[in-house]
């Protein structure tokens, strides 16, 4: 399946948010994930389907001012 | 002596010192830093993953888990409201925060606050129950509207983000001062010590820093001095100093003089 995670194309196997973020091996708790411009609470992953062409952010904290 | 502590949003905060957590020389730094400062608040920005490095810049694995803090998430890169209100909801999202820096720069040279999109982005995120603190031009109408919009504190820059000029408008910083009911955090621009307390004892609520420590020769060193240059601006204060006069006052009277 093809998805646009963090403005990059992507093909990955993954049903729902919690295996896109896992598949990237990122660290659940530090990530927060927009899908198709919807913000979503981490409670929801499991529960938010991904489908061809979704286009997904994947943020963090990082250092800043 | 009793030290009254800062009130934000309903929070009661341990320290006056707002520290940014970017461009130190590494995470052990940063952590002394953090400890000397007895900073409570800690500011951070929001970025995109790098999913080919994931762990890189991630901030919040780097802190040490044993204190807690008051979590300031910024939007910085925002260049209009709307960019800055997404942001704020992917940091409210992380579920560590509901307190916002509003930052929005418009112009890439001087990372100057655009004060009409702060304002409307201030007054959306206020009624989405966001505590709101936005960073602002040092305008003392501009801070009261945004006071008046919500804010739960106003943080006016000093001078630009970085530049460690200090406070250009000591006279517009205090009338913002003077006219706030909420408090202001000088943000941005401080260089040292000095600047520190030249900002609290125009009657600042606190300051918030990052370049200035973490670019320093010795971050560890500036964080200690910083904190006490908080401290003193703080008392000096609430002492009350002298007026400014032209002539000499002796500090012994004449009476006592005892040569003739």
């Amino acid at each position: 399946m093809k998805l646009t995670v963090n403005g990059e194309e992507h093909d990955i196997t993954a049903r729902n948010v919690s295996e896109v973020v896992a598949h990237f091996n990122l660290e659940p708790k530090l990530v927060v994930a927009e899908v198709d411009g919807q913000i979503l609470d981490r409670a929801d992953w499991e529960d938010a389907a991904v489908k061809d062409g979704s286009k997904i952010e994947l943020v963090q904290f990082i250092g800043g001012g | 002596m009793k030290h009254k502590n800062l009130t934000i949003g309903g929070r009661e905060l341990r320290s006056r010192f707002f520290l940014g957590t970017g461009r130190y020389p590494n995470p052990y730094i940063q952590n002394e830093v953090i400890r000397v400062s007895e900073a409570d608040v800690l500011t951070f920005a929001i970025r995109r993953v790098n999913l080919e490095a994931p762990g890189e810049d991630a901030i919040l694995q780097h802190l040490e888990e044993d204190r807690k803090f008051t979590y300031l998430p910024n939007t910085s890169g925002a260049s209009n409201a709307d960019e800055a209100v997404r942001i704020a909801r992917l940091a409210k999202a992380s579920g560590l925060s509901d307190w916002i820096k509003v930052e929005i720069s418009a112009n890439e040279k001087t990372l100057l606050p655009d004060p009409l999109e702060t304002l409307k982005a201030t007054e959306t995120l206020v009624k989405e129950g966001f505590t709101v603190l936005p960073y602002t031009s040092d305008d003392p109408v501009l801070c009261k509207r945004l006071e008046e919009a919500g804010a739960a504190a106003v943080m006016p820059g000093g001078s630009p983000i970085g530049t460690g000029l200090g406070i250009l408008n000591p006279y517009n910083l205090g009338l913002i001062v003077e006219d706030a009911e909420v408090p202001i955090i000088v943000d941005a621009g401080l260089g040292s010590a000095m600047d520190v307390t030249q900002a609290m004892e125009l009657g600042a609520d606190g300051v918030l820093m990052n370049t200035p420590v973490a670019k320093a020769k010795d971050p560890v060193k500036m964080a200690g001095a910083m904190k006490m240059a908080i401290d003193a601006g703080r008392l000096s204060y609430e002492a009350g100093r002298i007026p400014k006069k032209k002539y000499a006052t002796a500090s012994s009277g004449l009476p006592s003089f005892v040569s003739y």
